[in-house]
């Protein structure tokens, strides 16, 4: 398009203001604002007194910080590999032909659509003992003898399956979405190829579909392991980050020191830790997306 | 082998759907039954009296609205932003686009739960805490948005704005009248990722809102909830009339969802 160059510049910048405004005030903006946080004693009602590195030195010390990281951390292995074993599955079940195939699509996308805060109280009384849902179906189907129960959020160990297999449920659906048009971008003739010379199932999947579905693989496993860093609802809600502390994340830690024991200062501090774990992983997955050529 | 499929499908389908299942039965549940087995869940009574209950004694349709309410706005808000940024990014040239683009571009990199903290004294010195604004405002600038409508503007052909420029047509009108109507089913793609992100957000609420008049689902329903002990009946009307409207919205526009959800993927 042309025109007179310095009307074309006010007119372009007039188009990108709005959105500037909103990402320089509240974007840009506040990751500074952190930064001179991060060097003061802060309170939720006002700024205190300059205290140099001490919310870093403290932050490197502070062994609540690193549990917290490593229960983050827990999170993200636990859920990532299940995540993509599952997508995978669920795709390869919603691709067959069948007469329910759309019905597949639609219920293994629903629990995606429901709030977090929603999802996180039915998997509350999904895993409650004695009258919950999966306690009263197991001993329904006689795998639970009458006289046992399974106390799922009161055990450390299983508080994190019963949390990891709420929000596998719960989000899965995007995953298995990305999978399932992936899996029918797959030239139908590659697999009429395969079966003519003789191809069974299990070869057919190793080497035709896998492989195919890898780029997308590589997407998902870094957004997942990216956004289960960031977990934090859910785990409130299920285990209050209990027992004992025992299954509280980072972010939980971060609202508490500033929210609970106002120490903003400090929780800003905290915050770039998270921070700086996870652009290292953006740039990786950056790099890894990149690699990969054509996908814009 | 035919069959061991068909078995997993089912089953895998019975697990997805039980839960939600589970959810709306109970609902209707009579308060207070003696639950003895599974199947006590799935049978009479019934009773609607909580649903009466809840809908006239609690403030949860009122945060139903306010979910409603600032989701509609964040969506209409930030699609339309984005797409005024996105367009003059991909076909207008001027001057430091290339630098607009990159300050765009590595905002993808800044995870807004690690600023949340700094956001929430932001908003505080300029008064938005507390406040529908607040709610609103600080939520608006996605780049993703911008980059992935960018990439659609990209692929529409420069020839066709030459002809309406011809026309003697002014920027504002070649993107209203021509570039908007030509990448709609992308708008709406975004357009639903950005409401389903907005009506699940909880973070930014849950530090910004303490006045619980203008709280939305994700935060009131906690609250609700610490008040309800043993029985699951309350619970679960709570949770049903969170999410039936967001399930009816998914039946109703289920392919445009799930085409948003698979272009997400391409720019992931």
């Amino acid at each position: 398009m042309r025109m007179n160059k310095w009307r074309a510049d006010v007119q372009a910048f007039l188009f990108l203001l709005p959105f500037l405004l909103v990402y320089v005030l509240f974007t840009f903006w506040p990751m500074i604002k952190g930064v001179q946080m991060t060097f003061y004693k802060w309170t939720l009602i006002k700024k205190m007194q300059y205290v140099g590195w001490d919310n870093y030195r403290r932050m490197l010390q502070d062994q609540e910080m690193w549990d917290a990281l490593w229960h983050s951390t827990i999170f993200v292995l636990l859920t990532t590999p299940t995540m993509l074993v599952l997508a995978i599955v669920l795709a390869m079940i919603a691709n067959r032909k069948s007469r329910l195939q759309k019905f597949y699509r639609s219920v293994f996308f629903l629990p995606s659509v429901l709030s977090v805060a929603v999802a996180s109280f039915l998997g509350l009384f999904v895993f409650q003992p004695y009258t919950g849902l999966v306690n009263s179906v197991l001993h329904w189907l006689g795998v639970l003898s009458d006289q046992r129960e399974i106390f799922w959020l009161t055990e450390t160990n299983l508080a994190w399956i019963a949390i990891s297999l709420i929000t596998l449920w719960w989000t899965v659906g995007f995953n298995f979405i990305l999978y399932l048009s992936a899996m029918q971008d797959i030239p139908d003739e590659i697999y009429e190829a395969a079966r003519l010379d003789g191809a069974n199932d299990r070869q057919v999947f190793w080497r035709i579909t896998l492989p195919y579905l890898s780029p997308i693989t590589k997407t998902i496993t870094m957004l997942q392991i990216i956004a289960s860093f960031k977990v934090f609802l859910q785990i409130y809600i299920i285990t209050g980050g209990g027992p004992l502390d025992q299954t509280r994340p980072i972010i939980q830690l971060i609202y508490q020191t500033g929210f609970r024991k106002n120490d903003l200062g400090y929780a800003a501090t905290m915050s770039y830790m998270l921070f700086a774990i996870l652009l290292v992983l953006s740039i990786i997955q950056y790099v890894i997306n990149n690699r990969k050529g054509a996908n814009a | 082998m035919k069959w061991f499929y068909r078995i997993v499908s089912v089953v895998m389908a019975a697990i997805f759907l039980l839960p939600v299942i589970w959810m709306l039965v109970v609902s209707v549940k009579e308060e207070g039954m003696k639950i003895v087995s599974v199947v006590d869940w799935f049978t009479p009574p019934y009773s609607l009296a909580v649903y009466d209950q809840i809908l006239n004694g609690t403030k949860l349709t009122d945060w139903l609205l306010n979910s409603v309410l600032v989701a509609v706005f964040v969506t209409l808000l930030t699609v339309v932003v984005a797409a005024m940024a996105g367009f003059v990014l991909s076909k207008v040239p001027f001057r430091y686009r290339a630098v607009a683009f990159f300050f765009i571009l590595s905002g993808l990199l800044i995870p807004g739960e690690a600023i949340i903290i700094p956001l929430y004294q932001v908003a505080k010195d300029m008064n938005l805490l507390n406040s529908y604004e607040g709610l609103i405002i600080p939520v608006l600038a996605s780049p993703v948005a911008v980059i992935v409508l960018k990439s659609f503007f990209d692929g529409v052909p420069n020839d066709l704005l030459e002809s309406v420029q011809i026309d003697g047509g002014g920027t504002w009108r070649i993107f209203t009248s021509i570039m908007i109507p030509l990448i709609r089913p992308a708008l709406a793609s975004m357009a639903i990722l950005t409401f389903i992100g907005s009506w699940n957000n909880f973070l930014w609420p849950f530090l910004s809102i303490t006045d619980d008049n203008l709280f939305t689902l994700p935060m009131g329903i906690p609250t609700l909830m610490s008040q309800y002990s043993e029985d699951y009946v309350k619970p679960m009307v709570v949770n049903t009339i969170a999410s039936l409207p967001i399930m009816l919205l998914f039946i109703v526009f289920e392919r445009q969802i799930v085409k948003g959800v698979s272009l997400s993927g391409i720019k992931g």
